[in-house]
């Protein structure tokens, strides 16, 4: 439904089955990523690494849930993320090199012009394929350590180990970012935490791309309603 | 710390801190329950109940266990030192491993290179192959008897123990057996281990019939695949040599066997004597009585090795005849229990007499079920081998790490680290 | 429910593509699996080929019963006269301690 001229019109950018994905990936991976840097550096007595321990595995399984369950249920949205971070060209590299104007915002206090975006802009798309195959590997790795080791041979162990520290460090740190650079797009902060909605104008100024491109308006006759996915 | 005799030592195996991740990989091969830490804590070791297997440190993908018991550098001086005869006793299953340490494959038969190499560095040799014929014989006849005695009703002069009887080759088991269920110990054989025979002989016999010199002025080192059996030489009452010495007037005091070196530890002395295994010459020893063995001594290096090296014997004793197949495939093998028995018709009465046997690796998978049924007095055994390691002393803690590989043999359950 | 005016366009996948993305994913598993079962079976070969090794030895020894070496009978005529002789017992046996009763 839209209303004509009272509210600025919005688009839907994160749909419930997607929203609720991310909910898994905050707390299944969050405390994974937090009680895995309590086991790397174990401070603390027994008793508090145990139960990192714990809560690691604990995590490690809601985010194993959430991924399987998300993969069944809306295969069409992971082929559609896939697609788009695998879409690179030379606007990717210009928005990269000034790194999407954040540095100039924050620091400087300086707005500059960047290149148009998609619906991910280039540095999303970095963080998107890196936790896409490092969550892979995290996954994997972390499930065979945990139920496997007697069995597996030991060099094995010793380097899916070696992979799972270093890479569940990096994509900690990277959600650090992540987690930095979504309130500061309160925006989209608000939508991804809340309805799925932000106002056209955001989208038209930050993913102009998708808007020009990827997104029609709700207001259809019906024969076409079964190709449009509202939820 | 209990469970200790003066002077022995109590801390073989050690886990580094550093490099523990508390993944409790070791605690499904720790045949006592040892080792301390909750999952994702670092581990440590309780000494009152380790029997120092070392099964802990050949698993650990991270490398944390540690051998503390560092001896090489004393062996290179004692080597070094002109007025002392220094006489290494090399186990079976050192031969078929070492090569590994010098980028040979494993399983690679390297007996005249492992002499040379001895050879080279300053060691007599004394090959506890031979200990095994040796040990064979002592503990076969004490079975023999004990099977006359209680299957045969003959009457026997000397004092027995009691049926089954369960081999004490594998120091990690007796120290098990001594801590855990002092109740079979009438069960293990009286007879030492084949290292430990080797000392005795070559402290007395090697003294005076092979070596001609003092024994006081020798110094003996076991060569083991085994990290136990640094254990072993350091129990309080294996000086037997001394002792049969002071009788004849003589008053040093000295141990059996002064220390053990693993398989790992002698790869590592050859190395910092610049002996390399690969280029060293062959070495037979062929005028040495005290390097010559029968194929059923190597086998002790194998699960079912003692066993089948003691029926090949038994049978003989028994029959008067030599068995047709020497290779007794039902003890051969990885299973964790292997049974046989074997029939045979004594020489002296024409009774028939079945034998039953069992060999067993892994101590608390495997082990612990037939002790309860010997002491529940429902054991069908007459004879039983226990060796603690997967696959035998080949397997042990003191061997070179194969990184690709894990002892865990056939087990398919996969347990819950959660504490 | 949300009130919104636009939506992202239908993703489409078309047949072709989705048993390519199925047929690479199939490949990718079932080789990690082949070389995981693969692995699991091998691990054990390292002592396999040591007790190979050791079989071997016994094979190729000229005697092969205990009882038939002649420097062990050498020994026992010389020195300990025979198995479980009072020499014997004194060198070569042992006794064991209860530890549970140690402190």
């Amino acid at each position: 439904m839209s209303y004509q001229g009272e509210r600025e019109p919005r688009v839907l950018k994160h749909r419930l089955s997607s929203r609720l994905f991310h909910w898994g990936l905050v707390l299944g991976f969050i405390p994974a990523a937090i009680t895995g840097f309590i086991i790397w550096l174990k401070p603390g007595s027994e008793e508090f690494v145990n139960m990192a321990m714990k809560v690691h595995i604990i995590g490690a399984a809601i985010l194993t849930v959430a991924v399987i369950s998300y993969s069944s249920v809306s295969i069409n949205r992971i082929v559609a993320f896939i697609r788009q971070i695998s879409e690179w060209g030379y606007n990717d590299f210009k928005w990269m090199m000034v790194g999407g104007g954040y540095a100039h915002k924050m620091i400087l206090k300086k707005e500059i012009s960047v290149p148009p975006m998609g619906k991910l802009n280039s540095g999303q798309k970095s963080m998107g394929i890196l936790m896409f195959h490092g969550g892979i590997f995290l996954l994997f790795s972390g499930w065979i350590l945990y139920s496997f080791i007697p069995l597996a041979p030991k060099e094995l162990i010793y380097w899916l180990d070696f992979g799972h520290l270093w890479i569940g460090v990096f994509l900690g740190l990277c959600t650090l970012a992540h987690i930095f650079l979504g309130i500061y797009n309160w925006e989209d902060f608000k939508a991804m935490f809340g309805d799925g909605t932000i106002p056209l104008s955001v989208a038209q100024h930050h993913n102009p791309l998708w808007v020009e491109r990827d997104i029609e308006s709700v207001q259809k006759d019906h024969k076409s309603d079964s190709e449009v996915i509202p939820v | 710390m209990k469970g200790y005799q003066i002077q022995e030592l109590s801390k073989v195996i050690q886990i580094d801190r550093k490099k523990c991740k508390g993944c409790d990989s070791c605690k499904e091969f720790c045949p006592t329950n040892a080792i301390d830490g909750k999952y994702g804590t670092v581990h440590s070791i309780n000494n009152d109940k380790c029997v120092f297997c070392g099964q802990c440190l050949v698993n650990c993908p991270f490398a944390a266990p540690t051998d503390v018991i560092d001896p090489v550098d004393q062996v290179i001086q004692k080597l070094k030192n002109k007025q002392i005869t220094v006489v290494a006793a090399i186990a079976p299953a050192v031969r078929v491993a070492i090569g590994e340490e010098f980028g040979m494959e494993p399983g690679r038969l390297v007996t005249e290179k492992l002499y040379g190499a001895m050879k080279e560095a300053g060691f007599k040799i004394f090959d506890v192959n031979f200990a095994a014929d040796h040990t064979i014989m002592e503990e076969g006849s004490e079975l023999l008897a004990k099977i006359r005695h209680y299957l045969l009703g003959e009457k026997v002069e000397h004092h027995l123990g009691v049926l089954p009887q369960f081999t004490s080759c594998c120091p990690a088991w007796v120290r098990y057996v001594e801590l855990n269920y002092p109740q079979i110990i009438p069960n293990l054989s009286s007879a030492k281990s084949p290292m430990m025979m080797a000392g005795s002989l070559a402290k007395t016999y090697g003294a005076t019939d092979v070596w001609h010199v003092n024994p006081e002025d020798m110094y003996v080192v076991g060569v083991m695949p085994c990290t136990a059996k640094k254990f072993e030489s350091s129990r309080a009452e294996f000086d037997s040599a001394a002792e049969y010495w002071k009788k004849q007037g003589k008053t040093a005091s000295y141990p059996d066997v002064d220390t053990t070196l693993t398989t790992r530890d002698l790869a590592r002395l050859f190395k910092k004597l610049n002996i390399n295994l690969n280029t060293v010459y062959d070495f037979k020893d062929s005028d040495n009585p005290l390097a010559q063995y029968s194929g059923a001594g190597t086998i002790f290096a194998n699960t079912g090795g003692v066993m089948e090296a003691a029926l090949r014997t038994a049978y003989f004793i028994i029959t008067g005849s030599e068995l047709q197949t020497l290779e007794l495939t039902p003890v051969r093998g990885l299973k964790g229990i292997k049974e046989a028995s074997v029939t045979m018709k004594d020489i002296k009465t024409g009774k028939e007499l079945i034998v039953k046997v069992a060999v067993v690796y892994g101590i608390k998978e495997n082990a612990v079920p037939l002790i309860e049924q010997v002491i529940a007095g429902t054991s069908p055994y007459h004879f039983i081998e226990v060796m603690n390691c997967p696959g035998g002393c080949v397997n042990g803690g003191g061997q070179p790490i194969h990184a690709m590989g894990t002892s865990w043999l056939d087990k398919w359950k996969v347990m819950l680290p959660w504490n | 429910m949300a009130s919104y005016d636009y939506v992202e366009k239908a993703v489409k996948v078309s047949r072709r593509e989705f048993l390519q993305v199925v047929g690479v994913a199939g490949a990718v598993m079932w080789s990690g699996a082949y070389i995981a079962t693969d692995l699991i079976q091998d691990r054990s070969k390292y002592i396999k080929m040591r007790a190979q090794g050791i079989y071997k030895d016994d094979a190729k020894a000229k005697v092969r019963q205990s009882h038939n070496n002649q420097a062990l009978n050498e020994m026992y005529s010389k020195f300990a006269q025979k198995p479980l002789s009072p020499l014997s017992e004194e060198l070569f046996h042992t006794r064991y301690t209860d530890r549970t009763k140690l402190g």
